[in-house]
């Protein structure tokens, strides 16, 4: 009975104690980019890093992902006589799930392994104690920079990441299926909703945030050589995934569950 | 006189294993003090302690008469800029060209900085022409040079060598290692080192202190160190396989 009691417990308390350390760590890091010293450069070097060079891959996972969602409502709206509904339908799901969903996802895929190996590398070749020793708080220099980044361009990111979406099943819809170039665009703005936008970028700034929170987090507490690192990058990214889907989840049903 | 630093009774375990077990150790001013012991007999956590790197579980630790275990925040960043360290790996930023790492926690401007980057490379025997470079761009050598820049560029009183000369090859670690007892000499630093390297102790020392089980079981001048009849100090100077000392998990 005991040993069973012991085998149920030890998890469920390793399980509080992870989210303990986490939330600890969030906060700090939260509180730390509140007061200065600022680092701007560490800041816009992140930005770049996070943004411009996620660019391409966000751009191609839209567009690849609007166009296949564009054929695949064509098709099982013809099925009852709806297949005129591919335009309303394609940019309120790409609008408000698979732009922000996708494209966190691969943000999380790029830059939280990234950042995560960085960060672990750092700590396992005592950079991060090296930087201690110069009076300089790592959370103020490292993790601050990533996660105010990655919260700030994140939105800037999914929105040409809808963008492109809504492009991809255009392109598919009129080169392909037939519909006219005009009154697919204007079918296109007419359901477009400033709640699908609104929405769509807070996901953003939430995914941004919990993209780079699992990355710092799991660098910052790598251990054990290049074998620490490595595991460190896969909980990263593993654990990214889950809260990017885990969080869409909730503010969908918040934004548009009643 | 006031030890400029003095360890008493400090403990540290990490989970079921004792590091430290009570070690009392202190360095005059200006001194230089070579603490030598085996792998794993927490000769680097004796060094992260003092800097405030990893708490102290029990125990003393005074920088200039001041007791600094258990310091936070301000009086913890305070403490720390008595310090220099030079780490086992170097410890360069990667992403910073060799001038930034040198100058990274110096005020002024940018040229300032770079002026003092270069002087300091200058002190490590390097030249100008090195501050632009990544460290990824340098030798082992030159890395540990510049970090050794790096870890007086400040002008601390007192720095932390920890194994100055591991990795490097036999007339790379001779350089390095007069090049500190040069830096240590000239610009009066209290210094203490960790090596495991005998030619290393023989140049850098003035004193010489031994860590084995977390304690300190012999500490004299390095006059005395051959002299020594301590049979764990023996076993070591001589690398012998044979003595008191066993390698963690070895067949009896």
């Amino acid at each position: 009975m005991i040993a069973a009691l012991v085998a149920i417990g030890a998890p469920v308390l390793a399980a509080l104690a992870s989210i303990g350390r986490l939330t600890r760590f969030a906060a700090t890091a939260l509180s730390r980019l509140l007061q200065p010293p600022w680092y701007p450069a560490q800041l816009a070097q992140q930005m770049l890093v996070i943004g411009w060079l996620s660019l391409p891959v966000v751009g191609l996972t839209a567009i690849f992902t609007g166009s296949a969602l564009a054929q695949q409502i064509f098709i099982g709206g013809s099925r009852f006589n709806a297949a005129s509904t591919v335009p309303a339908v394609t940019v309120i799901g790409v609008v408000r799930e698979l732009g922000p969903v996708l494209g966190g996802l691969m943000v999380a895929g790029r830059v939280a392994s990234a950042m995560a190996a960085e960060l672990g590398t750092m700590r396992v070749t005592e950079q991060i104690d090296a930087l201690v020793t110069l009076r300089t708080d790592p959370f103020r220099w490292l993790v601050g920079p990533r996660i105010l980044a990655a919260v700030l361009v994140m939105p800037f990111l999914v929105l040409v990441s809808n963008a492109l979406g809504v492009m991809g099943g255009w392109l598919l819809a009129t080169q392909r299926l037939g519909f006219n170039s005009a009154q697919y665009l204007a079918t296109t703005q007419r359901y477009l909703e400033v709640d699908d936008v609104v929405s769509s970028l807070v996901k953003a700034g939430v995914f941004g945030f919990f993209i780079a929170l699992m990355g710092c987090y799991h660098g910052y507490h790598s251990g054990g050589g290049a074998a620490g690192v490595g595991r460190a990058t896969t909980n990263a990214v593993v654990s990214s995934f889950i809260l990017i889907l885990l969080s869409n989840l909730i503010i969908t049903v918040i934004v548009f569950g009643s | 006189m006031t030890p400029r630093i003095e360890l008493a009774g400090v403990s540290k375990r990490f989970g079921s294993r004792q590091v430290l077990d009570g070690l009392d150790v202190a360095v005059m001013p200006g001194e230089s003090l070579v603490i030598i012991g085996g792998s794993g007999t927490g000769k680097s956590v004796t060094l992260k302690c003092i800097l405030g790197l990893i708490p102290v579980d029990a125990g003393s630790i005074k920088v200039d008469g001041q007791e600094v275990a258990g310091l936070k925040g301000a009086a913890l960043d305070a403490h720390r800029t008595r310090f220099g360290m030079l780490f086992q790996g170097g410890a360069l930023f990667d992403s910073l060209p060799v001038w930034r790492n040198i100058s990274f926690a110096l005020p002024g401007s940018t040229a300032d900085r770079m002026a003092a980057a270069i002087d300091n490379l200058a002190r490590v025997g390097l030249s100008a022409e090195v501050a632009d470079l990544k460290p990824a761009e340098l030798s082992g050598g030159m890395q540990k040079r510049v970090a050794l820049a790096r870890a007086i560029a400040a002008r601390p009183p007192i720095i932390f060598f920890d194994e100055p000369t591991a990795g490097l090859d036999p007339i790379t670690a001779a350089v390095i290692n007069r090049l500190i007892r040069t830096l240590v000499t000239d610009l009066k630093i209290t210094a203490i080192t960790i090596t495991h390297d005998m030619a290393s102790v023989r140049l850098i020392a003035d004193r010489v202190a031994m860590l084995h089980a977390g304690k300190i079981i012999w500490n004299g001048p390095l006059a005395g160190l051959d002299a020594c009849d301590n049979a764990y100090v023996r076993q070591f100077i001589t690398g012998s396989a044979d003595g008191p000392i066993q390698m963690p998990g070895a067949r009896p």
